[in-house]
């Protein structure tokens, strides 16, 4: 089959997208099971593309309009691209169904566009092989992820919201001064090239157009001190919104900015901009497991804690090292896993009783034992618990820490699941040693079924994670190999200074 | 206050400073081009527009003008989906004069004239699918000036939309199963059409279709924009 | 160190931009502070493609592949601008649901009614 196919990943969402008004135009109803149906088919083109590159072990190039890389904008679907875009699918779909059932404010069909366009987004991120085109799909994230965050349209929604857009005007512009500079020092825009060509920038231009870039991706990627707008919006947006945050926006933004540090290796910039970020993944840790130890609202709390697990993958990457950042990966993929179970869970809550505050949960494991359950494994996990995914991950970025003897990192990362430890214990107390009254609530069928096939998930990785990690390992070496990167591109000779 | 003023503006002087450090080594007015000169060096056989900006655009980097359509796209379904309320109506209450409500009847199929001819010649000319697009949308906004009850036909717009951007995506599905790639110019690289017309109106492949659909399409959200922001809310 | 009076320009629109948005306290001024920041960046993006001396990369008249200027950046602002308005009009559409929530666009008074 022409692997050329795998392009459908970005037609299928946008056509789709585009097809919703005439579908409302005939049915009202038929919008929500639309969008689960596109993105059981997106799952399956992700898998398929997965198949094809973890078998063949070579990455998919998809070209544009038939253009061979750098005249043509290309997509890179290889190792890392492919475990994406498949975790992107595979949670679309199921927030899909979520939304079926959690989302009640209108217009629906609205939602059901703009869900699909923060799933693309998120996807050409990933992919994309152009350092514009990167631009291009981030803004489509970022916009759509505006819209979806205000989409509530309570006075909470809208001032996350703007949080969001201002920061993400800023971050927005500062990027795109960093592509110029980048391409009015090298004439091109092909990341690949760029990666070829990043010896010859000059020492100034470099360090800045890395800072700008990394500064403009930090909104997306929520590294301190441009996550301010990410508690308000995680608390505020719809519940499955707040899921695909956590589980592949906050990754898209996070993979482009390693991307391009890893990208312009070949700079003098490189190893002061690792140190940058290694700064800004500590302080995002701290101050993000600080928080979360205030919070009252769980949903909030949850969200505090997400960003505090993207700053443990930062500091992961930032440690320059393969090790750092196979641990990197697979703490991504493992947070994926985990904190789309803990929002779906908390969603469907909050949907049944009325809030997200810890009241909200006392007793919970009397009245929806099923949810409860999946919260507390998430939560144990979350911790780093042995025979759990995330103990893994962590001891990986552990080790890698050990390897290039950066002590400062490994009490981090304890004392980080010290804090960890004591607020989700005190929520596991409140959700089966606290009595509060109100009756069993009958817990949705379909909801539970996800909620056990991710926690069966959690489980399955944290006693056998050795399939795991190999994936997270290979994924990262796409990532880490800059060179390997070069040549898998095709690149057209005749095109270079 | 002032410290506050006084702290911003030095972090600004600070960040401009170190910008303007940075762009002293990028030379102004100097050729820096690689990937431009190839544009430049084989744009008309390639694609078949004088345009080379417009080349670019729609052929080279296909995949950001598809993002620009969705982002555009995003925004008209966002503006709707945020100022959604059950009864949305006109406040206007003055009516515009006669001279100004006839004036912006006998404009109005000039503009749209206008904006079509904008987008038709995008390889042409300056200009394309978002400039003639922007024009159409800008006659609608002056009806929505002029006349004080004045409502563009929602539904038939959004379908309008919506359509316009499957073709779009479907524009770029043929050349998948045609050239094998998506986004291929198959009218002019397979079906060789228009060679003998470089710089006249039917030339450059599917260009003038493709902007064709990207003007229709920035002209109805532009317009669905515009009517979203006038009308307010009645509980 | 010498720059262009067009990167100046275009730096200063840019700072200009983000000391409206980090110090002025009405909503709308800090969205026309973004809307100028993006403005400014556009002007850097086409002042790096110009080369002295040469003219709009649009074939026909006289007009060489090697008399024209780097048609790339045009490109890159043609979307970007796009972008632009896309983000200031779901901007101002917040703003609105926050004027009618709460009745002012002053960020302190904002803050305030949170609590």
């Amino acid at each position: 089959m022409n692997l050329q196919f795998a392009s459908l990943l970005i037609a299928l969402p946008l056509i789709s997208a585009f097809f919703v008004p005439v579908i409302k135009t005939i049915s009202r109803k038929a919008v929500m099971p639309f969008l689960v149906i596109i993105t059981a088919v997106q799952t399956g083109i992700a898998a398929w593309v997965f198949e094809e590159v973890y078998t063949g072990g070579k990455p998919i190039i998809i070209m544009a309009g038939g253009f061979k890389p750098p005249v043509g904008i290309n997509l890179y679907i290889g190792h890392f691209a492919a475990l994406f875009v498949l975790i992107i699918a595979v949670a679309g779909f199921f927030m899909a169904v979520f939304s079926m059932k959690s989302i009640g404010v209108e217009p629906k069909d609205k939602y059901a566009m703009l869900f699909l366009l923060l799933m693309l987004g998120a996807t050409g991120m990933i992919s994309t092989g152009d350092i514009f085109n990167l631009f291009v799909f981030m803004e489509i994230t970022a916009i759509s992820a505006y819209a979806l965050t205000a989409y509530n349209k309570t006075g909470e929604a809208s001032e996350g919201a703007m949080k969001y857009i201002v920061l993400g005007g800023i971050g927005s512009s500062f990027f795109l001064v960093g592509i110029a500079l980048i391409y009015g020092s090298l004439g091109t825009l092909n990341m690949a090239q760029i990666a070829q060509l990043a010896g010859n920038i000059n020492p100034t231009v470099a360090q800045a157009a890395l800072a700008l870039l990394v500064f403009g991706l930090a909104v997306e990627a929520e590294l301190f001190p441009l996550n301010a707008w990410a508690p308000d919006a995680y608390q505020a947006a719809p519940h499955p919104v707040t899921a695909m945050f956590s589980a592949f926006v906050v990754k898209a933004g996070l993979y482009a900015m390693v991307r391009i540090i890893y990208l312009l290796r070949d700079t003098q910039a490189f190893t002061g901009i690792l140190r940058l970020v290694l700064i800004l993944g500590t302080i995002t840790v701290v101050i993000g497991e600080l928080s979360a130890l205030r919070q009252t609202n769980v949903k909030r709390m949850f969200a505090y804690s997400s960003i505090a697990q993207v700053g443990f993958m930062a500091v992961g990457f930032s440690l320059g090292t393969q090790a750092g950042a196979s641990a990197g990966v697979f703490h991504m993929v493992n947070h994926a896993i985990v904190k789309a179970l803990m929002f779906l869970a908390v969603g469907y809550v909050a949907l049944e009783l009325g809030g997200t505050s810890i009241e909200d949960f006392k007793g919970l494991g009397k009245k929806m034992p099923l949810t409860a359950f999946a919260i507390t494994v998430g939560a144990i996990s979350i911790i780093g618990i042995p025979m759990f995914n995330v103990f893994w991950s962590k001891i990986q970025l552990i080790l890698a820490a050990l390897k290039v003897g950066k002590t400062g990192v490994i009490a981090l990362i304890l004392g980080a699941s010290l804090v960890e430890a004591v607020y989700y214990i005190r929520l596991i107390h409140t959700m089966w040693f606290e009595s509060a009254n109100g009756e069993k609530v009958k817990e949705n069928f379909t909801l539970g079924v996800i909620m056990l096939l991710l926690v069966a998930l959690i489980i399955v990785i944290g006693v056998f994670p050795n399939a795991a990690w190999n994936i997270a390992q290979k994924a990262a070496a796409d990532l880490y190999n800059v060179s390997q990167y070069i040549k898998n591109v095709p690149l057209l000779p005749g095109v270079s200074p | 206050m002032v410290m506050k003023r006084a702290l911003a503006i030095l972090t600004i002087l600070l960040i401009g400073y170190w910008i303007a450090l940075a762009l002293s080594h990028v030379p102004f007015g100097a050729d820096k081009m690689l990937v431009g000169q190839y544009y430049l060096n084989h744009v008309k056989a390639q694609t078949g527009a004088v345009n080379a900006v417009t080349a670019v655009v729609v052929n080279y980097r296909g995949f950001d003008t598809l993002g620009e359509v969705t982002v555009l796209f995003i925004a008209s379904t966002g503006v709707a989906a945020l100022l959604w309320r059950k009864k949305r109506k006109r406040t206007a209450k003055t009516e515009g004069s006669v001279v100004l409500t006839t004036g912006s009847r006998l404009l109005f199929p000039f503009i749209v004239l206008f904006g079509g001819y904008i987008f038709i010649h995008g390889h042409l000319t300056p200009g394309g699918g978002f400039p003639g697009g922007a024009t159409i949308a800008t006659a609608f906004l002056m009806l929505y000036l002029a006349f004080s009850v004045y409502e563009i036909p929602h539904k038939g717009f959004e379908i309008t939309e919506g359509l316009a951007g499957m073709g779009y995506v479907t524009v770029g599905l043929i050349g998948l199963a045609i050239g094998s790639y998506f986004l291929f110019d198959w009218i002019w690289q397979s079906w060789g059409w228009g060679h003998s017309n470089i710089g006249r109106l039917f030339s450059a492949g599917f260009i003038p279709v493709i902007y064709t659909i990207i003007g229709i399409k920035v002209g109805t959200e532009l317009s669905g924009i515009v009517d979203s922001m006038v009308k307010e809310g009645g509980e | 160190m010498s720059i262009g009076v067009y990167y100046f320009g275009a730096v200063s629109l840019i700072l200009i931009g983000l000391y409206a948005v980090l110090v002025k306290k009405n909503l709308l001024k800090i969205l026309v502070g973004l809307s100028i920041m993006e403005t400014g960046v556009n002007l850097l993006l086409i002042s790096i493609g110009y080369i002295a001396g040469r003219s709009a990369p649009i074939l026909s008249e006289g007009v060489g592949p090697n008399n024209a200027v780097d048609p790339i950046p045009q490109a890159l602002v043609l979307t970007a601008i796009v972008i632009g308005v896309a983000t200031t009009a779901l901007a101002l559409t917040v703003a609105i649901n926050l004027y009618e929530t709460y009745k002012t666009l002053n960020i302190e008074e904002l803050r305030r009614l949170r609590g």
